[in-house]
């Protein structure tokens, strides 16, 4: 091991340290760790998404689907058969693995904008079953988590720094997902696609297999972060776990602010994204409903035009300016 | 001799109402180095992306150890051991060259086996020395060397070259045919297309004449070049 990879673990390390113990320097009670929470769940969604469109670029717009998915797997298995909302997450996690798979074979050989259109659609679709189909989900009311004695056998706790913990938890295993792929056979493979399909097909990379088994482990991924969802939240309604703006466009933008096809761009964008939208829904919302939403979507716009390649390209640039280099 | 390695039998392409290969046959033996040469648009191109599967032939039927390979994707073309490096070449930009020699090898080793593999190869090709450069950032005889080390990252039986040699000069290019007859003698067999007749002529076993998508003519290359019909194609057009 030499020096540099040496100090990079010893930065991460005293990283995840700090995460570990800021809870106690939060309001366990106030509104502030909540948000954190909230940063925390979207940094890891924006990590499984990382999977598919960071490195094969098919950017989807449908993930809502795998986390809506997720969050009523295991809430209605809560509800009826009183399961664990821990086995009710693994029972959530085949379900989304199966969606993605079928969703897989026929948008695998789009690419670009129409890939992101079908991607799209699904999540609509979902939506729309999840709203009509109130026998089995409650309809657009929503649906409420049972309360239960708390304990980590149920994921449910009387605190907030729990669900904190649990956060931290997703986001550090969805991460190292994220890295194992990357180094792996299926990292090259997805990356050698997304820089050349044709070139990657002729020296033997299944670019069908390769897409779907990249977009599987990630609508499991992602189905087990809508249990968590609903186990924090308590309550949701299909608009929200299946929504566009809410879930899928929200992942999608938090990866590309950050940096797409990076382990540390969904972390930063989400670090970013999520307590400027709650400090901009603070802001107006009280005055005119619509205008943080505008807000917003006007500062993303703006990140995304000074550098499209997100927070980390533009750290190694200023890296490169002080004349460092930039990433290998 | 026994069965051929490679068996191309009639096979025929069209693009719309061109028709890019018309009845196309050729044999190629295990170990051969054959050239395939032909005017510009002669369909040699379209010949090698037809044999490894990214084109489908309207006819005919493509034979490797007498295996069917028509209607496999590429990647199963590539696992039964045919591979083409690209005419205009086709690097993966935002890699290292390393790294696009180690993707080849991952064909049938882990990632670990494929980067000491793709080392060799690029020793091979005598490129080493560029290893950890971004491909983005290569010249072009460079990129192409390294398209080949990719390629021969992949274990092939056969191994097609579309016009490899196009930006090499007269040292480089001697260095390279000198490479391509160490990897015949550890048992590669080769098609090459090239423009380079001095490359062609001194290298090949056997050379392969297409014109307007017909095989015009077959034999060695002192037949060939005598060949009037040859002469005639090459005289025809503005090529080579
Ligand atoms: N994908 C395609 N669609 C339509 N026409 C094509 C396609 N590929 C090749 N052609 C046409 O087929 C003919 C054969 O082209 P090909 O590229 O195989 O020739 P070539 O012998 O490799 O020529 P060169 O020496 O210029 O590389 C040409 O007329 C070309 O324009
Ligand atoms: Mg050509």
């Amino acid at each position: 091991m030499n020096r540099s990879t040496l100090l990079r673990g010893l930065g991460l390390a005293v990283l995840l340290a700090v995460a570990v113990a800021t809870p106690f320097l939060l309001d366990p009670r106030g509104y502030a760790i909540r948000v954190v929470c909230l940063a925390l769940l979207f940094a890891a969604m924006a990590q499984c998404w990382n999977i598919v469109a960071g490195l094969a670029n098919q950017v989807s717009l449908g993930h809502a689907a795998f986390f809506g998915i997720g969050a009523y797997t295991s809430t209605l298995l809560l509800i009826h058969f009183g399961l664990s909302p821990w086995l009710g997450m693994l029972v959530g996690a085949v379900l989304g693995g199966i969606a993605a798979f079928l969703i897989s074979l026929p948008t695998m050989r789009l690419k670009g904008h129409y890939f992101a259109l079908a991607t799209l659609a699904f999540g609509e679709v979902m939506r729309v079953i999840a709203n009509s189909w109130s026998g089995l989900t409650g309809g657009p009311v929503g649906i409420s988590v049972p309360f239960a004695p708390p304990s980590f056998a149920m994921m449910q706790f009387k605190e907030t720094r729990p669900y904190y913990w649990l956060m931290l938890a997703a986001l550090v295993v969805v991460t190292l997902v994220f890295v194992a792929i990357r180094r792996s056979k299926l990292g090259y493979r997805l990356r050698a696609i997304k820089e050349n399909a044709d070139a990657a097909e002729v020296i033997g990379v299944d670019t069908t297999r390769t897409k779907i088994t990249a977009a599987v482990i990630s609508g499991m991924l992602t189905a087990c972060l809508g249990t968590l969802y609903a186990q924090f939240q308590f309550f949701f309604d299909p608009d929200t776990v299946f929504g566009v703006a809410s879930i899928s466009v929200r992942m999608a933008m938090i990866a590309i602010v950050g940096g797409i096809g990076t382990a540390a761009g969904p972390i930063l964008g989400a670090f970013f994204v999520i307590p400027l939208e709650e400090f901009a829904n603070d802001l107006f919302s009280s005055r005119a409903a619509g205008l943080s939403q505008l807000v917003f979507g006007v500062l993303l716009i703006g990140v995304i035009l000074i550098e499209p390649r997100g927070f980390m390209a533009l750290g190694s640039r200023i890296r490169r300016l002080f004349g460092k280099g930039g990433r290998p | 001799m026994s069965q051929p390695l490679l068996q191309v039998s009639d096979i025929s392409k069209r693009f719309g109402g061109l028709r890019a290969l018309s009845g196309v046959s050729l044999t190629v033996a295990a170990g051969e180095i054959v050239g395939l040469i032909g005017p510009n648009g002669a369909g040699k191109t379209t010949l090698f992306s037809t044999l490894v599967g990214l084109h489908r032939p309207d006819s005919g039927a493509i034979r490797l150890n007498g295996k069917d390979l028509v209607g496999l994707k590429p990647h199963r073309i590539a696992a039964a051991g045919m591979v083409k490096t690209f005419q205009n070449v086709a690097l993966f930009l935002d890699f290292s060259v390393l790294d696009n020699v180690l993707t080849g090898g991952l064909l049938h080793l882990s990632v670990t086996e494929a980067r000491d593999l793709a080392r060799r190869c690029l020793e091979q090709v005598g490129i080493a020395g560029i290893a950890d450069k971004l491909a983005r950032d290569l010249s072009f005889p460079e990129r192409a060397r390294v398209e080949v080390a990719r390629a021969l990252c992949t274990q092939p039986k056969v191994l097609l070259l579309d016009e490899a040699m196009a930006a090499l000069n007269h040292v480089e290019m001697d260095a390279f045919i000198a490479l391509l007859r160490q990897l015949r003698g550890e048992g590669l067999t080769l098609v090459i297309v090239e423009h380079h007749m001095r490359a062609i002529m001194s290298l090949c076993d056997r050379i392969v004449v297409l014109n307007f998508g017909q095989l015009i003519a077959t034999g060695t290359p002192a037949e060939v070049s005598r060949d009037p019909a040859v002469i005639q194609a090459y005289l025809g057009s503005s090529a080579a």
